[in-house]
């Protein structure tokens, strides 16, 4: 979130010359077979997230807002929620803290609140939340940072949970500003590390104030930073698979990257090469590739690989981040959220080593007036094509003074993929609640009824949040698979999923973190247009073991237990 | 600061008459000297309920420290109370207006701004803060007619739409700016600058047919305009009409061959069409009229990588990361 916004009126731009084969290209203009509703307050998700001033702010702490965590707590198949909470300078009498909410999914579209019962107090500066079952017993746990400490949940399996920051060493010593989170098997030793992004070293009392007149918005003084602040430094924490956790940042380079502010995370394998990377992107600073050198370092290799800047070498206000091969042609691309004034970046993969930045080419390059947070390669409407969803809001609440900016609370952006490397903005066309305006920040993407969609959670600033759930047109097929690690983690993040079907073939994988500040469905979700039948599913583990798998049937939630497929590969007997 | 005062202070020069008088005096002197802080160590004794000449100096010089909170909290209680037309009241309602505007309450700033017009009606400066607040409170038309009085143009001319479009693109207000560019356009079609800065906003837009066609339009109102084939050449890559880019960009260079942006453009283009050599001269020459360019060394850094020249790649992304570093690049 930069305050000196990036200027794009004269950007030196790059289009990729290449046009991505058009296989099931859809029209531009034509009919849309999805559609979203808020079912938030009726499904129970009312408490209001308290996010710093609601006028204005003093200080950036109270700008970067809360993410979402989707995971399972009790086991049973149907994921709930947790809403991290914030709060704000003055604070709250004890006892009265804003919290952060568990909902506990009913399986018929409403959730229990079962914090009170649930273990988890999460208060104070709440930031990211994310999720993995870091100790392979079966039962998701939680991450959450925050500005301050962050916290380990371990989770028991019945909805209840235990803080075990103190006996997993993951106390610091000093406050820190966690930021966006995720759990990683870098090492593949079939445990789940832990990565966390740090936003700033932030210190209230040496902060400036915008009364310092040192820091302005379009003429209103705004809250400083993050330019002038000093970055934060990035940490991974290594699973002992004694219940402990060991800082190896400094050892294993993840210190070394180029910029810093970091805010959204998100696993990948960048290269393919079967050992897991990093993405983080930074606000107002290249952002970071941390490319696995399977030996247990990371080298950030963003800016050599093109995906830090903008396409003129220019740092931009990294926010959220979303991986997916949006063109399929095999290779995790990238889409970051930015600040407003400037666009969201599309980072194409192309399968060497460096991305091809096709904002204008695909036809994001329109939209420069909304401040981008959470965001998500997801296909909406289970055509095989991965679609875009971007939340919206500003970090100032001051610009409602200014006519000219679009104002605090801002309305999301849904891009659908053609299929012929364009996406088509039908924001418009979707109507409410898609275009009603709020201070969006987290959102998670996961499919919460189990209906074969991906609906949105949206955590908001000053309000309650939004549940976005998505009906996609009932005769596209799709297929959602639950990966279960036995050599490998058991959440099995890593893990990379090439389904071949008669349109061709797809890639997912099971990422840690995601969006902006927040989890994901670990279940890899494919939509499958009028394929009827899927011909295999091709999955590479985190350890690196490869099994197949014939024919599974369509339109369900299949697991897939590591050794339980035929082995391919170097793995074939 | 943004703006000098007006009203000059000196107007207020009485010999001191008694010891409060005379700190009033040494404080204005001080303020006069630019030495606020010394002016509010001695003035903050003096405050009190009721002393609105104490308030008055202490809010200019709160002004003058740049704390246009406190210099709102000591001029808003006094300046509807000090005697119509006393040079302390235009002095305060205009150092109040500017902190108003300083502090970003554009729509408490106007009324004071408009006030201080009354009797500093030519004053340019305050002229631009105040065409500046009326069009962050999106009130464009009193924009346009104050920056038309400040060019000596006529409200309702297409100069003076141009003229307040180009006001609004400076605070990034493109919407607003859209609307008085097009309502020029209907009045003067020829008129210079206007296709190009509406362009401009589409191709910031990402609407590429329309800034293609706009910038064309003013290529023919101003064949001459080197700016405006870098304008269009940049929006044809973009396309990925690539050929009919690198025209655009090359008759820009031949009208002006000392800028560096279209050879950047042209790197990047040539990149695409595979011409990796040729792409490289262009950024080494856009790199020799522009040593600095972040850009330029950014994009060779990517081209040189991708010619296996991992050292020199490195030392290119090395100086536009140093380049970074530096404010303005």
């Amino acid at each position: 979130m930069m305050l000196w916004i990036l200027r794009l009126l004269i950007v030196l731009a790059v289009f990729a010359a290449t046009p991505t084969p058009d296989i099931t290209a859809q029209a531009r203009g034509g009919p849309l077979t999805f559609s979203f509703a808020n079912t938030a307050n009726a499904a129970g998700l009312t408490a209001i997230t308290v996010y710093g001033g609601t006028e204005t702010n003093k200080y950036l702490l109270e700008t970067t807002g809360c993410g979402v965590a989707v995971l399972d707590i009790d086991g049973d198949g149907w994921l709930d929620l947790f809403i991290v909470n914030g709060t704000v300078l003055g604070g709250f009498p004890a006892g009265q803290e804003p919290v952060g909410h568990l909902y506990r999914n009913r399986r018929d579209g409403t959730y229990e609140d079962v914090t009170a019962k649930s273990g988890i107090v999460q208060t104070g500066w709440g930031q990211a939340a994310c999720s993995g079952d870091y100790d392979n017993d079966g039962h998701d746990d939680l991450f959450v940072t925050a500005w301050g400490q962050n916290h380990l949940y371990r989770g028991r399996g019945d909805g209840t949970f235990i803080d075990v920051s103190d006996a997993a060493g993951l106390v610091t010593k000093k406050a820190r500003w966690g930021a966006g989170c995720a759990f990683v098997d870098y090492d593949r030793d079939g445990y789940l590390d832990l990565f966390a992004a740090n936003y700033i070293d932030f210190d209230l009392a040496s902060a400036p104030l915008p009364e310092s007149g040192l820091c302005r918005y379009k003429g209103i003084p705004v809250a400083c930073g993050p330019p002038g602040l000093t970055g934060g430094k990035n940490v991974l924490y290594r699973n002992t698979g004694k219940g402990t956790f060991e800082d190896v940042s400094d050892r294993t380079g993840i210190t070394k990257s180029s910029g810093t502010y970091g805010l959204g995370v998100s696993t990948l394998d960048f290269n393919d090469d079967g050992w897991v990377d990093l993405y983080v992107a930074n606000d107002s600073n290249p952002s970071a590739l941390y490319i696995n050198q399977q030996d247990g370092t990371f080298k950030d290799v963003a800016v050599e690989a093109g995906c830090a800047y903008s396409q003129d070498g220019k740092p931009q206000a990294g926010m959220g981040v979303a991986v997916g091969d949006y063109d399929r042609n095999g290779t995790v691309d990238l889409f970051k959220t930015n600040f407003a004034g400037d666009t969201s970046t599309l980072y194409a993969n192309g399968g060497k080593g460096y991305c091809d930045d096709r904002t204008f080419a695909a036809g994001i390059g329109l939209n420069t007036r909304w401040l981008g947070w959470g965001v998500g390669f997801v296909d909406l409407d289970n055509d095989g094509w991965l679609d875009l969803f971007i939340v919206n809001g500003h970090v100032y609440p001051e610009v409602e003074r200014v006519k000219t900016e679009a104002g605090y609370k801002q309305r999301k952006v849904v891009y659908r993929n053609l299929g012929n490397g364009r996406f088509e903005d039908v924001s418009e066309r979707l109507g409410p609640p898609v275009t009603t305006p709020a201070a969006g920040r987290g959102a998670a993407f996961a499919d919460l009824d189990n209906d074969g969609d991906i609906d949105v959670v949206v955590n908001n600033v000053h309000a309650a949040p939004d549940l976005f759930t998505l009906a996609s047109p009932r005769d596209a097929h799709w297929l959602t698979l639950k990966l279960v690690g036995t050599t490998s983690n058991r959440s099995a993040i890593g893990a990379r999923i090439k389904l071949v079907s008669a349109s061709g073939s797809q890639v997912q994988e099971v990422r840690g973190g995601g969006s902006y500040y927040s989890q994901n469905d670990l279940r890899p979700h494919f939509g499958l247009g009028k394929d009827a039948v899927v011909d295999r599913v091709d999955v590479r583990w985190p350890n690196g073991r490869e099994e197949r798998w014939i024919a599974p049937k369509v339109d369900q939630i299949l697991t897939l237990t590591e050794g339980s497929g035929a082995a391919i590969g170097s793995d074939k007997p | 600061m943004v703006a000098a005062i007006v009203v000059s202070p000196q107007a207020r020069q009485a010999a001191p008459v008694s010891d409060r008088s005379a700190v009033l005096s040494e404080a204005r002197a001080l303020i006069n000297a630019d030495q606020p802080a010394a002016a509010i160590a001695k003035l903050t004794p003096l405050d009190a309920p009721g002393r609105s000449d104490v308030a008055l100096l202490l809010g200019v010089a709160h002004y003058h420290a740049n704390d246009h909170q406190r210099a709102i909290d000591y001029l808003a209680p006094i300046a509807d109370t000090l005697p119509s037309g006393s040079v302390e009241r235009r002095e305060a309602v205009q150092v109040l207006g500017l902190s108003y505007f300083l502090a970003g309450r554009f729509a408490d700033a106007v009324p004071r701004l408009e006030a201080t017009r009354e009797w500093a009606a030519d004053n340019v400066e305050l002229g631009y803060v105040l065409g500046q607040a009326y069009i962050q409170v999106g009130k464009a038309d009193r924009a346009r007619q104050t920056f038309a009085r400040m060019f000596g143009v006529p409200d309702s001319s297409a100069a003076a739409h141009l003229l307040c479009a180009q006001m609004m693109i400076r605070l990034e207000a493109e919407a607003l700016a859209q609307a008085e560019l097009t309502r020029a356009l209907e009045m003067d079609a020829r008129l210079p600058q206007v296709h190009a800065l509406l362009g401009q906003i589409a191709l910031f837009r990402g609407r590429l047919d329309e800034a293609v066609s706009l910038t064309e339009g003013e290529i023919a109102i101003n064949p001459g305009n080197a700016m405006a084939f870098y304008q269009l050449g940049d929006a044809r890559v973009r396309q990925g009409k690539t050929d009919d880019g690198i025209a655009a960009l090359q008759k820009s260079i031949w009208l002006n061959p000392f800028y560096s942006a279209p050879y950047i453009v042209l790197g990047k283009a040539y990149m695409q069409k595979d011409q990796l050599a040729t792409a490289e001269g262009m950024l080494d020459r856009a790199i020799e009229y522009d040593p600095n360019n972040r850009s330029a060394h950014y994009v060779l850094g990517q081209l040189l990588q991708r010619l296996g020249r991992t050292d020199e790649a490195k030392r290119e992304f090395g100086i536009a990361e140093r380049l970074q570093a530096q404010p303005g690049r």
